[in-house]
Formats: structure tokens, sequence, C-alpha cells
């Protein structure tokens, strides 16, 4: 159905394009500004995705701290420690067995909240029909709303990381330091301990803003014409 | 059909004049939807010149196509078959960069239910077309403020739209239709969610904003009692303009309503 414009049109269109430019990008720090309003203003929506993320990051922080400190209070431990332990049946870190479990528990609450976050996400570009569909019609680019809700999911993501972290920390340090004694701190592999930190981090931004891509690519695809319609 | 003849005749005239007056000039226009199967005829081929400076309103019951036709000549759909210019440019020529442009510098939407974006400000509303279109914040704060100030809200800038009635809300929109001095304010029923004494005054408003702004103002309706500021009135039944009556012909038929209504 596309047709092209017969001649007597593409005289005046050729003389028209020069009064149409090409809009340009916003700047990332406009963009910055309006995404931080639209988390600020939608707390609530907001939330439900950051306590998903904080959940999901708790528990991967949580396990993968124990278990380092598991293994560093039974490689260092003093024979005091390491007895006490083996009184309580505690004698080697994990076997194989437990380890595949964990590790599959801990790729189901990263898939949970992975799908938590997209749904999430999906549903706030639902809300948001009409509102993105007025910022087209306002003049923003198909690029502006993918970068807003980039944006935003990156905000909330590492929000809730940050969260998640501290939470998965406290929890594995009181737990170690029940089961271990004052040694622990002693035994701390502190290193290690940072390098994990950093694997969290990159995991809970990592994990919202690849589940907001689909979202923010949908919205981005919302035709204009959505603003028109006279419902909701 | 004779009406419409009337209307595309004028294309025959000379271009260059055509270049000079008219801001919006549909031609052949056609749209069909599918909709389960069965092909919806939005619009059977419209021809439509709208002037520049003119107020035209758009009049035709419920499914007559108006919105479709609004969405062409605004440059957020494009016909299957005909040609929409906006300022002489056809709007099938350009890309998506080149649309965006168009609708942010070109085109003030106003709609029925207002759409303001609701977690900001009146202020930031009006904004918001000012900044996509690249005006540093400084400016577009002042001039969003003056906007307001000009249709009445000056003591309102920083409520959100939740805590305006429609009818502010819809002066707000007014405001941000104006943003960045387009060539055409286009309103799709722009009283239509607003009680008649609020829309009336909304109404116009955009009549008197017209010359402030020398802009060219199209608006749908099928309220008679929201003509009163057209300069004409383009009837649309079934997707096809079936009369188009100038202000002069008009007044009689409104006093002949209004008369006939008493
Ligand atoms: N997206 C769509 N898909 C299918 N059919 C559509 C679509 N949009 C409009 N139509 C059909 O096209 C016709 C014209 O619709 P349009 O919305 O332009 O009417 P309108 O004059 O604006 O009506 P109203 O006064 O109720 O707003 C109607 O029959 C409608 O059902
Ligand atoms: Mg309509």
């Amino acid at each position: 159905m596309k047709k092209q414009s017969p001649q007597g049109a593409s005289a005046s269109s050729a003389a028209g394009r020069r009064r149409v430019q090409r809009q340009r990008q916003l700047s990332f720090q406009k963009a910055v500004q309006i995404a931080w309003r639209n988390i600020r203003q939608r707390l609530g929506r907001s939330l439900l995705v950051t306590i998903g993320i904080i959940l999901a990051l708790a528990f991967l922080t949580y396990i993968l701290y124990s278990d380092t400190i598991t293994r560093a209070a039974l490689r260092g431990g003093s024979p005091a420690l390491l007895d006490s332990l083996a009184r309580r049946g505690m004698t080697t870190v994990n076997d194989a067995d437990a380890r595949i479990q964990t590790r599959w528990m801990l790729g189901l609450a990263l898939l949970v909240s992975f799908v938590g976050i997209l749904n999430s996400m999906l549903l706030s570009v639902t809300e948001r029909f009409k509102e993105i569909g007025t910022m087209k019609c306002l003049g923003a680019l198909d690029s502006l709303i993918v970068e807003l809700f980039l944006l935003e999911s990156t905000f909330q993501g590492l929000v809730g990381t940050v969260a998640g972290i501290l939470i998965g920390v406290a929890l594995a340090l009181s737990e170690g330091a029940r089961v271990y004694g004052a040694e622990m701190w002693e035994l701390l592999p502190v290193g290690a301990l940072f390098r994990l930190l950093g694997i969290c981090v990159l995991v809970g931004v990592g994990l919202t803003v690849v589940a907001a891509l689909y979202p923010a690519w949908r919205a981005a695809k919302m035709e204009p014409v959505e603003a028109m319609r006279s419902e909701v | 059909m004779s009406n419409t003849e009337n209307v595309s005749g004028q294309q025959e005239l000379d271009a260059a004049e055509l270049l000079s007056t008219h801001v919006i000039r549909a031609v052949g226009v056609r749209k069909t939807y599918q909709l389960g199967g069965e092909a919806v005829h939005a619009l059977k081929g419209v021809n439509l010149s709208v002037e520049r400076g003119e107020y035209v309103s758009i009049m035709g019951p419920s499914g007559s196509g108006k919105s479709t036709l609004f969405n062409m000549i605004g440059g957020l759909d494009k016909p299957d078959a005909g040609q929409v210019f906006i300022d002489e440019v056809d709007i099938a020529a350009l890309d998506t960069f080149e649309l965006a442009w168009l609708r942010c510098h070109k085109i003030g939407y106003i709609f029925q239910t207002f759409n303001l974006i609701p977690v900001a400000s009146a202020l930031e509303n009006v904004m918001m077309p000012m900044l996509f279109g690249g005006m540093p914040e400084a400016d577009a704060q002042d001039k969003a403020a003056s906007l307001l100030e000009k249709v009445g809200l000056g003591h309102r800038v920083f409520h959100k739209p939740n805590q305006l009635s429609g009818g502010q809300q819809q002066r707000v929109a007014v405001a941000r239709a104006l943003a960045n001095d387009p060539a055409i304010i286009l309103a799709d029923e722009p009283t239509g969610n607003l009680d008649l004494h609020t829309g009336e005054e909304i109404i116009r408003m955009l009549e008197a904003l017209k010359d402030d702004f020398q802009v060219t103002i199209i608006t749908a309706t099928h309220d008679h009692k929201m003509l009163a500021a057209s300069d004409r009135v383009v009837y649309l039944t079934d997707g096809e303009i079936t009369d188009i009556k100038s202000r002069d012909e008009l007044h009689i038929q409104v006093g002949t309503i209004a008369g006939a209504e008493q």
C-alpha cells in the first residue's frame, strides 16, 4: 500500500524537506532527570520491582558469603574450632550434591526475580501506554523511551542490589559469628569477599537491566496514535 | 459530493499560492481498518485544505472517521492511499526523526482526555515539548510560566494534574500545545470530557489564542454548541466529507437550531 509521491507532489516535498529538520536526542542528563522523577513519583510500583531484586540479591549474597566463610573456617580454623565443628558433624564444606542443590536454588531465585522484574516492568509499560503515546506526540524519539525505561530499571536495580547485598552480608556474617565464634573475624577472606561483592553488584544490576530490555522495546514501539484513544 | 469537489478544486490553484496559504492539504485520503476479517472503511477518499490561521471544526457522528482523519493530518498515522501535506511537506516522505521533529515543532495536540503526564507538574508538562525540541531548561521554564499565565493558570504552575480540575487540566494542555509555537493545533474533541460551560470557555480561549499565536486550529466535535468559534465546519459522514459550511452560513444554521430547540 506504500505509494510513491506523484511528480507534482515530490517537487513541493523536496522544497518542504528543507523546512523539516531531524529531531535530536534529548541530553542524557535530562533523560536521567525525567527517569528519576518517574521513579520518585511512582514509588509504589518502583518498590515492587526493587523488593524482588532485594530478595534475590540477599539470597545470592548470603549463599556466596556463607559458603566462602565456611570454607575459610574449615581451612584455617584453630584445632579447637575444628574440633567443635567436627563434634557437630561439620567436617567438609559441602559435598558435591549439596553444592549442586545450592546452585539450583540460586538459579531458581534469580530466575524468579528476573520474571518478577520483567512482569512488573511490562505492567508499568502497559499502564503508561497513553503517557508514552503522548510523549511521542510531543516529539519524544523511540530511543528516548528506551533510555527512560532502562534508566528507571537501572536505578531500581542499583537500590535493590545495594539493599539486598547489605542484608545478605549481614545474614551471612551474623550466622558465621554464631557458628564459628569470634574466631570468624580473623578468618575472613577479605579479598575474596570483596570480589564476590563485585560479582553480586554486576548480577543485580545486570539482571534488572536485561529484564527491562524487552519492556523498554515494547514501550518504544508504541504508536503515538495510542495517545488519542479515549478509553482509560 | 459537490462540496468535496469544491474543496479539491482549490488544489488546481497556483502552486506558489498553495505553498503560502495552505497549512494542511489532504488529497484523496483513504484508510481501511481490518476488524476481525472485515474491512472497515474509516476514510473513503477525503480531500481537505486548511488555510493558515483558519479555525476549522470537523463535525460528524461517532464512528464517522474524525479521529482517523485527525491521526492522518497530525502525522500520527499514514493513509493507505492519498497524501497528506503539512506545510506542503508530504508526511509519507518523512523518516521517524523528521516526523518526531514535525510533531514537536509544527503541531500542538490537544486530547479529549487531556493526557497530561501525571507525575509532572503543570509547569513541567508545558516545558516537556520545549525540552524535546532542544530549548535550554531556563528558557523553557520562563516560556512555560508565561504560557500558563496566558491560559489563566499562573497561580497553579506547581500543581500536579490530579490536583487540577478537568477544565484546568485542559488549559495546561492548551499551553503545552502552544509550547513550540506550532503552525497547527489539533484538538480531537477537546471538550468531550468537560461540562458545557467549561467546554465553551476552552473553545473561546482557543479562539482568542488563535489570533495571538497566529496558529491554525482544527478541532473535532459532535456538539453543535462547540462550533461558535469556527471559520469553517466540515461535515464528515461515514468516512466522507458531505458538506462544508463557512462561518456566515453557520450563524444562520446555529440560529435555526437554537430556535428549534427552544
Ligand atoms: N484501530 C482501529 N481498528 C479498527 N477499526 C478502527 C480503528 N480505529 C477506528 N476504527 C473504525 O474506523 C471508523 C472511524 O473511527 P473514528 O475513531 O475515526 O471515528 P470518530 O468519528 O472519531 O468517532 P468518535 O466520535 O466516536 O470519536 C469506526 O468505524 C471505527 O470502528
Ligand atoms: Mg474520535
